[in-house]
């Protein structure tokens, strides 16, 4: 079972499954429940250590679920995990553009994140296929 | 079951109103009369050429059994995830430039969408299965407060709906 670190996002996403399942009031619950759940403080806010972090998920994490969810056949730990390191991958690849260029690579661009998978995408309009999970451009969200 | 329509895809061809026998379809809000619909008629979902409706199961099968200890890896990704959505979080709200901070935001929810997705597949996949019941149960026992009420609300609602 997931310590309290985890539980705001188990209960985020079972609000998320009650509303697909058309449980309005129960998606409610799971959802002021999530928010219950803050969890510690994090540790240093930089985005070096942040970077630091999801680089060891790409190089180290992943491929180890990889290989456990292959001996266990579980398809969807690896449909998971395909999707997870190619979002964890694409959120390096942009920490790593903005370190180099700064505010400059964000000017004049909005931010859109696919609510399916998680991928970030920066441009002037969300794909209309989103690259990972082929989601459709209604599933992009706007970061302001 | 009863039907539902998704406003998304809807065309308006309104084939639904020529077959709903009891006129559930026909509402000014575009969403179906649940009290009206016929449980499991589904003709409506045959008939629509946009593809725009469907049956919401009521009764979901418990999800297929997990590995142990790649059930603990999913939720030990689900932990990272979730304290990198954290970390990100601070980031957003120390930020010096507006752009850092809508940086910061993104790999935040994206954090979060991945740690749902992995919460997902270490068996917290709907309300209705025994590993969402069991951690409810866990927490109406351990905490208390409001915490305790909603996780024991939540219990009476997952369990009903089997």
């Amino acid at each position: 079972m997931p310590d309290t670190t985890g539980l705001s996002a188990v209960f985020s996403n079972l609000s998320k499954a009650a509303d697909k399942q058309q449980l309005f009031d129960t998606a409610e619950r799971f959802s002021k429940l999530s928010t219950l759940f803050p969890g510690a403080g994090p540790g240093e806010p930089t985005i070096e250590s942040l970077r630091a972090e999801v680089a060891r998920d790409v190089e180290r994490d992943y491929p180890a679920l990889q290989a456990a969810g292959t001996e266990a056949s579980d398809r969807g730990v690896l449909r998971a995990v395909k999707w997870g390191e190619k979002v964890t991958t694409a959120q390096r690849a942009l920490i790593d553009r903005y370190t180099a260029k700064g505010d400059q690579l964000l000017d004049e661009k909005k931010l859109f994140v696919c609510e399916a998978c998680g991928f970030i995408f920066l441009g002037d309009e969300p794909p209309e296929i989103c690259p990972v999970c082929k989601a459709p451009s209604a599933r992009f969200s706007t970061v302001k | 079951m009863y039907a539902s329509r998704n406003i998304r895809l809807c065309n308006k061809d309104c084939v639904c109103l020529f077959v709903c026998p009891t006129g559930a379809t026909d509402t000014e809000t575009g969403q179906i009369d649940r009290l009206t619909c016929v449980d499991g008629c589904r003709i409506c979902v045959d008939a629509c050429p946009s593809h725009a409706i469907h049956l919401v199961v009521e009764h979901y099968p418990e999800p297929g059994p997990k590995s142990p200890s790649l059930t603990e890896a999913m939720i030990a990704l689900c932990e990272r995830k979730s304290e990198q959505e954290r970390t990100a979080i601070a980031i957003a709200d120390v930020a010096s430039t507006a752009g850092a901070a809508r940086l910061a935001r993104a790999l935040a929810r994206s954090a979060r969408i991945l740690a749902e997705d992995c919460a997902r597949e270490a068996g917290y996949m709907i309300p209705q299965c025994d590993a969402t019941r069991e951690l409810l149960g866990r927490i109406a026992t351990d905490q208390d407060g409001e915490i305790r009420a909603f996780a024991e609300q939540l219990r009476g609602v997952t369990a009903l709906k089997r």
